[in-house]
């Protein structure tokens, strides 16, 4: 009997601490994840103009649907994420799969050399390339002088080559950063498949595709929506690419680097702040990236 | 029991640590004197060091030789990072962190006022605004209220080399009073003669647009602020103008403000159409001096347009409901809708030309500027500043540019005409604005 009741009163304080220690974490994110969260949902009825706000609905979302400009964001986001993300994980997965290579000298030169960009600063990368792709810098420069190209491109003044630009900083960036999942990866592929593959006569191309891809498969899925969330929020390069124009109001010639991201910025600060539809748009974000996340999962075929 | 009372402790002391955090700290400004005696506090915020940054500080200087007791802060921000904080200071409703007077551009000054009513101190009859060009005192009124004090005009000239243009024969009595045609036609010869680009031009910068468009006394939008952008007829000459200048052939592209400057910085173009701002950049290189020389600004070819217009500028404004409101009113009263000393030594200093009227008759106003050959400079652009068309730059000026631009690659390429172009900007900002 005694022993039934301070076990009780044992169980009831634990209890209670237990819920008093884990009170600060739920606090803070009801106050900071949750309430955001539903707030903006609310947000996303109203249309705003500064503190002025109207009760809309879904008003807000029809309007979405004829907005050529939020079209035009979407279309931009979707062209870098269809180019740029293959392009740079097809590129961390050789450059991971070379630099696995034990026969290789100074392998740990060239790891740190690569993974280095995704040290700096998205800002401060992106100046340096807005700096380089000018008219008249480095690269126009360099590539006249070897006699590559007869005219200055115009980078940054053009929409074809403008995306171009952002797809070349956005690879120099990110390539390393995605290089380093790989390569941690391939640690814990066995050697002895490629020794069997090699007495097998296997090419090293043919223990790329048959050996390399398939063990990292899980990686490769895992920094795909890593990715892909990444490019859907894509701000800083075109942000930083397209501005100092002199009195402009459009991101990038002809808003070709007008992102999703970017337009929330634009209608919050640039724009009659409409904080509602800014909320709207940040909610389809969230929309396509769960999908595109779903799509993922289901084409990488995991039963997990 | 000596230990549940510890733990107790520990986590209470874990709980307060945490919300001290989230207190605000009570910033020290204004002190509870009343303001009659003029002590206090006041904070400003503004943009560019070189500019509205020093001339506040010399205006501080003035009022703080009289005012001893009056402390005033200046805080030097980026433009975008300023628009973005007072954004969210102002629709977040706390206006503790608040400034007492801010520098609004007078493109954004109705956006501001119409979109935070209440945030902004109404300063009729507090100010004499009289005194003030009145372009500059249209921006600031809503519902006949006057909400700020008129600063910088953004005037535009036609500032050109005198010598490059001389080696294409002509005399700057050649440049008074032209249309845009005679000036890209001036363009092509220069480029002839000399081989150098007539201007620096950004393909996605609306900017010179603006010029044009003001120059004929038309805006993105009507007198009631609906969108007149596929009918109007000033604004279908402007973009026609644009794709003209850029098949012609005449301009240095360039992207962005940096090499923009650097164009007629190294020489490579032979003018710039803007707002008398550029000033302090064009003589930034000092081995052109006395090279230069400015004309009117082009007009369009259009009934109506003139050969002034105006770019840019900006005014401050005052929050409602700060500590420092009182000495804020004071402190601009005293100077900038007062001093004229103070209007003859920005002007020197800083190229700074006030919307001030009284202060065109100075002494620094009529003299004769070497860097441009001689030509009394300001008191030129001060005539012109006389003759500015009146508009209303409404809510969404920065949406209709956008809107615009957006075109423009397919306008420049052919892809679509001027009609076509203009008829998709005006659809996606009606949807956009709601309208």
């Amino acid at each position: 009997m005694q022993l039934r009741k301070a076990a009780k009163s044992y169980e009831r304080t634990l209890d209670r601490y237990g819920w008093l220690f884990i009170s600060i974490a739920v606090i803070l994110l009801t106050v900071f994840m949750f309430y955001p969260i539903v707030y903006s949902l609310i947000l996303s009825t109203m249309s705003s103009k500064g503190i002025v706000q109207k009760f809309v609905g879904l008003g807000n979302y029809t309007k979405l649907i004829k907005d050529e400009m939020f079209i035009k964001a979407l279309k931009n986001t979707f062209v870098f994420l269809i180019i740029q993300v293959p392009i740079m994980l097809l590129l961390a997965l050789i450059l991971a799969a070379i630099l696995n290579d034990k026969t290789i000298k100074f392998r740990g030169l060239f790891r740190t050399g690569i993974f280095l960009p995704a040290v700096t600063s998205l800002v401060a990368y992106t100046i340096l390339f807005k700096m380089m792709f000018s008219a008249d810098g480095f690269i126009n420069t360099g590539l006249m002088r070897l006699h590559i190209i007869k005219q200055p491109i115009p980078w940054l003044m053009d929409p074809f080559w403008a995306k171009v630009t952002v797809i070349i900083a956005m690879t120099w960036r990110w390539t390393g950063y995605n290089m380093v999942f790989y390569l941690s990866g391939l640690q814990s592929v066995p050697d002895e498949l490629y020794e069997a593959a090699e007495i097998d006569g296997a090419s090293k191309i043919q223990q790329f595709f048959h050996i390399t891809i398939p063990m990292l498969k899980p990686i490769i899925v895992f920094t795909t929506i890593m990715s892909t969330i990444g490019t859907l929020q894509l701000f800083d390069e075109p942000m930083n690419l397209s501005q100092g124009g002199v009195t402009g109001a459009t991101t990038g010639p002809g808003n070709s680097l007008l992102t999703l991201s970017v337009y929330i910025y634009n209608l919050c600060f640039k724009y009659m702040p409409n904080f509602g539809y800014a909320a709207t748009i940040a909610y389809v974000i969230v929309f396509i990236v769960a999908i595109l996340t779903f799509i993922q999962f289901k084409v990488a075929g995991d039963k997990e | 029991m000596k230990k549940k009372s510890l733990s107790v402790l520990l986590v209470l002391s874990l709980f307060i640590s945490i919300f001290a955090g989230c207190s605000k700290s009570q910033p020290t400004s204004g002190q509870d004197n009343k303001p009659a005696e003029k002590s206090g506090k006041i904070t400003i915020w503004a943009w560019d060091p070189n500019f509205n940054i020093a001339i506040m500080n010399e205006a501080k200087a003035r009022y703080t030789k009289d005012n001893p007791k009056v402390e005033i802060e200046i805080v030097d921000m980026a433009k975008a990072d300023l628009e973005q904080k007072l954004h969210t200071m102002l629709a977040s409703g706390v206006k503790e962190g608040l400034p007492d007077i801010v520098l609004i551009e007078d493109y954004n000054a109705q956006k501001y006022l119409k979109s935070y009513p209440g945030a902004f101190a109404d300063l009729t009859g507090k100010i004499d605004h009289s005194k003030f060009a009145n372009y500059k005192v249209g921006l600031m009124t809503v519902d006949g209220k006057v909400y700020g004090v008129p600063f910088d005009s953004g005037v535009s000239g036609f500032f050109y080399r005198k010598d490059l243009l001389e080696q294409a024969g002509y005399k700057p009595e050649d440049l008074n009073n032209i249309t845009w045609d005679k000036f890209i036609e001036i363009g092509k010869n220069v480029k002839k003669a000399t081989g150098k680009a007539m201007l620096g031009f950004g393909l996605d910068d609306g900017g010179l647009m603006r010029i044009m468009l003001q120059s004929a006394g038309q805006w993105y939008f009507d007198k009631n602020g609906n969108v007149n952008i596929a009918n109007n007829e000033a604004l279908k000459e402007a973009v026609k103008t644009y794709k003209a200048i850029v098949d012609a052939d005449i301009i240095k592209k360039t992207s962005g403000w940096n090499e923009w400057v650097a164009a007629f910085n190294k020489g490579e173009s032979a003018s710039v159409v803007t707002g008398v701002w550029i000033i302090g950049s064009i003589k930034a290189e000092a081995s052109q001096s006395g090279k230069w020389a400015v004309a009117p600004t082009p007009r369009l070819n259009v009934p109506g347009s003139v050969n002034a217009s105006n770019l840019g500028g900006s005014s401050w404004y005052v929050l409602e409901g700060t500590k420092g409101k009182d000495i804020a009113i004071d402190f601009l009263n005293k100077i900038y809708a007062s001093d004229n000393d103070f209007y003859q030594k920005i002007l020197v200093e800083r190229g700074a030309m006030g919307s001030y009227m009284p202060a065109a008759t100075g002494e620094a106003y009529s003299k004769a500027d070497e860097f441009f050959g001689g030509q009394k400079v300001f008191t030129d652009l001060s005539n012109w500043m006389k003759n500015i068309p009146s508009v209303d730059f409404g809510l969404y000026t920065y949406e209709a540019d956008a809107a615009i631009m957006a075109n423009m690659p397919d306008v420049y390429s052919g892809k679509i005409t001027v009609e076509e172009a203009l008829k998709k900007a005006e659809e996606q900002l009606k949807n956009q604005i709601g309208k």
